[in-house]
């Protein structure tokens, strides 16, 4: 048994506090601890994106972040973005354009999606399949969800800064 | 021709609001107060003796709850231990890289992997055969001791083929084979104008689902019940191979088959049985999810196949006959496709004169399953070379070679059954329509130092039968339910929900598709073979025109008027020509199942037998760019035709085509499970078992091709499955369109296209 730590995070906006061995990543917290299971585990290893967050700002395959590494951040998973029962443009476009099969990838994809949308409102596809190369689809061949990140864009473009 | 309200309609996912917030519940997501965590330990042999197993060392780590070996489980019939599914830890021998030796519980995974390396097992290895081919020789050594029965029960789930296949007299690693023949093949080849010869190998691979294998099993000592929460393509047959190998009653087990994040043929039953078993021997919840390590070496990969193919062809295009060995690398266990394999290379053209067999070979590696359209992509990576090769050197042009050959209604497939109606014709024009294959001899040939071209390819899968049933239920509001025990992959609770809605005439948002248990839901096959929405789809319609017919005969007499008279729209019932005389869903919920109701409740029961297969094919062009210094091969645009029967919902008819031929290009490309010399995996890990990223593919442009089905609900055929198989041979045939050489080997990786230029 390692001694625990006590470490901090604000995840969507509400302030967390867990007691940790310092081994443990960054998602086995937040799925085990904090009971957030929308990240996935599909490599454990940071190749398939099924796990990733946005910590600070940038995306992270959390499966790869020690816990500890994040003490204090700000992360946004999948849980967080639709806001007083209104779905984000990123999940409403994912839904209307077909982007959702099986449904594994998805919050990591999504969120690889916010993360390019945040700094880059209107991406070309081009930037959008670089964007998601490193989050891993089966189901989609991935058509669906380009579509999906550039319709989101341009309703973001439309309607003002996402939220 | 029918006009339908919401049939053929793009229909968004009915869960989609539930996987796009993360709330979509996965197995590995299930937490269960005082759970133990399992991890496996695996074999580092291919094949070897295990002489002892100590496990003191695991057993003394704080957390360890329990360490369990074979001597633990009950152990299998003997004449079923031919079967991957019967062996649930390693028995005395074991029989591939990466097969489980013991397991261990623990409070926490963590203290569960720690332990797994705690335990020394002595292994006195026996010889290893890794390759199929010398498998067959009658010298090589068994890579098992012999099959005494194979069980077929998952694979018939796949394609409902099952015939003329032979298990093996003496004791040899061929576990079944199977031979057709027609005519006479050296008269055909003697008519040829052209003949083409070669072997072909495609390698093995894996399914590639983003979720690992994942099940928790809760066994009630004092009830004698189980729960299983599970990731499955297939929850009764699950059910059912628990109650076989623990020896429960169905009716004390409930398999919850969760949301599943991909199948693709690769998750029916695998490790749920022996979880169980766990969580019985320690009368705790046991949870054990795959890593991905543990899925490339342990789950159910497709197989490695080898191919010898000789083809005729004649100067007008007329095909003369085939000669084909199919070879199926099947792993440690019986469970690769060779009869299926055998019809399909035979079977997308009229050869007049064939004959062909197929092995189904044992090696010292991890047994295969199903993949989406088991053993086709293989076959057609041969037979769709041969058809643009035969072409090639006769000067013709290759889609019409094709379309002059290609089978329709009646034609006999090399089994002798015939095929019902198909539309692979219409799939051929719909490519030779496409502004893809348009643009062939137009498009520029070269492009910075790279060389374009432009291929084509085709296939078909036959489908899979099982019988299905479903209830659709008016609730109180006068909503409705529709209750199914098919577990949905591909989006076929939106198509049910829209049968449900066609067929009773109220809007899709008042109707809800439920995926009960084992213990609650009606009857279903597994969600594979292509087959979900063709049997349980027509279920569903027959349980909703049952619900229907109760809903008329209720109003009828309300309205005093006859049954046959009456029609369901708008959410009401009414007597057909007279807006005025009708009765809402909501009041005829209230008659049916309020207090004192008149009425008993609406339910419509639909139970359907399925016995003709609605095969489906596809063809699908599309233009590569080859780096004839470094091999490199960039798709740059793709074009993907496929009979759906009828597209019922047309948004997942292209998502599923889309998704499989992003398959068929890593297959084409990248996806090959290496294993060294001593039979162990190479590349067990997504950095190196490449599957296909966004940026490595283009665009796929669908074309949805509508030829009826005679079975199908609204004529709709099995659509999953088809758009896998061609793409290998398309890319392929590009090829050889830009650089002149012929790539016998997938995936087409770099080296082999240097190979091919001679040079290297």
């Amino acid at each position: 048994m390692q001694q625990k730590l006590a470490i901090n995070y604000t995840v969507n906006g509400q302030p967390y506090e867990a007691y940790i061995e310092p081994n443990r990543t960054l998602l086995e917290v937040v799925r085990d601890e904090l009971r957030l299971t929308g990240a996935k585990e599909g490599c454990g290893t940071g190749d398939c994106g099924a796990c990733s967050m946005i910590v600070n700002g940038k995306l992270v395959t959390s499966c790869l972040m020690l816990a500890p590494q994040a003490d204090g951040a700000e992360i946004t998973t999948i849980e967080g973005l639709a806001q007083d029962g209104q779905l984000h443009a990123l999940q409403r476009a994912f839904i209307d354009t077909g982007g959702v099969q099986c449904g594994f990838c998805i919050p990591g994809m999504i969120l690889a999606g916010k993360a390019l949308l945040d700094r880059n409102p209107s991406p070309t596809e081009h930037e959008i399949r670089e964007a998601i190369a490193g989050n891993l689809c089966r189901c989609t061949g991935y058509a669906k969800i380009v579509e999906a990140i550039a319709a989101a864009g341009r309703a973001s473009q439309h309607e003002g800064a996402l939220p | 021709m029918t006009t339908f309200q919401i049939i053929g309609k793009p229909i968004t996912r009915v869960e989609g609001t539930h996987k796009v917030t993360g709330e979509s519940v996965y197995a590995a997501d299930i937490q269960l107060p005082g759970m133990l965590h399992c991890k496996l330990l695996r074999s580092p042999q291919a094949h070897a003796r295990i002489v002892r197993i100590d496990a003191s060392k695991a057993l003394a780590l704080p957390g360890v709850e329990r360490v369990v070996t074979a001597d633990d489980l009950p152990k299998p019939d003997a004449k079923r231990m031919g079967n991957r599914g019967s062996i649930l830890l390693a028995i005395e021998e074991t029989v591939f890289y990466g097969e489980p030796i013991a397991a261990v519980l623990a409070r926490d995974l963590s203290t569960a992997e720690e332990a797994v390396d705690l335990i020394e097992v002595e292994y006195e290895p026996l010889p290893a055969v890794l390759d199929p081919i010398e498998a067959m020789r009658g010298d090589a050594p068994l890579a098992r001791k012999p099959v005494q029965e194979i069980d077929r029960s998952e694979a018939r789930g796949h394609t409902s083929v099952e015939m003329q296949e032979q298990g093996s007299g003496q004791p040899s690693n061929i576990a079944s084979q199977a031979k057709f023949s027609r005519g006479d093949v050296e008269q055909g080849f003697a008519e040829a104008d052209t003949i083409i010869e070669r072997t072909w190998r495609s390698a093995m691979m894996h399914q590639g689902y983003i979720e690992p294998h994942a099940t928790v099993a809760d066994y009630n000592a004092a009830s004698g019940e189980l729960t299983v929460w599970t990731a499955t393509q297939g929850q009764f047959f699950v059910r059912d191979q628990i109650s076989l190998t623990l020896k429960i009653p169905e009716t004390k087990i409930r398999v919850i088959g969760l949301e599943l994040g991909g199948g693709f043929g690769g998750k029916i039953s695998l490790m749920q049985p022996l979880v169980c078993a766990l969580s019985r021997l320690v009368g705790k919840p046991v949870k054990y999810i795959f890593t991905r390590h543990d899925d490339l070496v342990g789950a159910t990969p497709s197989p490695q196949c080898v191919v010898e193919l000789k083809t005729g062809m004649q100067q007008d295009g007329s095909l003369t006959a085939i000669k084909a060995k199919v070879v199926y690398d099947s792993g440690a266990f019986p469970g690769a496709p060779a009869v299926v394999g055998g019809i399909l290379i035979g079977g997308y053209y009229n050869f007049p004169n064939l004959e062909i067999e197929a092995y189904e070979v044992l090696t010292n590696k991890v047994s295969v399953g199903a993949i989406r359209a088991p053993g086709a992509h293989n076959v057609t990576f041969a037979i769709e070379s041969h058809m643009d090769m035969m072409a090639r050197a006769l000067g013709l042009d290759p889609l019409e070679a094709r379309a002059k050959n290609a089978v329709g209604k009646g034609d006999e497939m090399p089994s002798k059954m015939t095929y019902p109606s198909i539309g692979l014709k219409e799939c051929l024009a719909a490519v030779g329509e496409s502004e893809l294959w348009q643009s062939r001899g137009k498009a520029a040939k070269e492009s910075n130092g790279r060389k374009r071209g432009i291929g084509m390819a085709a296939g078909g899968w036959l489908g899979g039968l099982q019988p299905a049933s479903a209830y659709v239920e008016l609730n109180g509001d006068g909503t409705i339910t529709v209750v199914v025990g098919a577990n949905d992959i591909t989006g076929t609770n939106t198509s049910f929900a829209q049968i449900a809605s066609e067929e009773l005439g109220v809007p899709l948002d008042r109707i809800n598709v439920v995926t009960g248990d084992t213990k609650t839901a009606p009857f279903a096959g597994m969600s594979a073979g292509s087959k979900t929405l063709f049997t349980v789809g027509r279920a569903v319609k027959q349980a909703a025109e049952d619900a229907r017919q109760q809903l008329f005969s209720i109003a009828a007499e309300r309205l005093e008027a006859n049954p046959d008279d009456m029609e369901s729209t708008g959410g009401e019932i009414r007597v057909k020509g007279s807006p005025d005389k009708s009765i809402p869903f909501k009041r005829l919920a209230g008659i049916t199942t309020g207090f004192g109701a008149l009425y008993p409740p609406v339910i419509g029961r639909g139970a359907i037998s399925a016995r003709n297969q609605a095969p489906g094919f596809t063809a699908q062009a599309c233009e590569v760019e080859v780096d004839t210094d470094t091999g490199d091969v960039t798709v740059l645009r793709w074009f993907s035709a496929q009979d759906a029967g009828l597209a019922i919902n047309p948004l997942s008819v292209a998502g599923q085509i889309q998704g499989g031929t992003t398959q068929g290009i890593g297959i084409a490309l990248w996806e090959e499970m290496l294993y060294d010399d001593t039979g162990r995996l190479l590349n067990p890990g997504f950095l190196d078992y490449r599957m296909p990223t966004a940026a490595d593919v283009p665009p796929i442009e669908t074309k949805i091709v509508e030829v009826p089905s005679d079975d199908g609900p609204y004529g709709a055929r099995g659509v999953g499955e088809p758009s896998i198989i061609p793409a290998a041979a398309a890319v392929a045939n590009a090829i050889e369109d830009a650089i002149g050489v012929r790539v016998t080997e997938a995936p087409i990786t770099p080296e082999r296209i240097l190979r091919a230029l001679g040079k290297i």
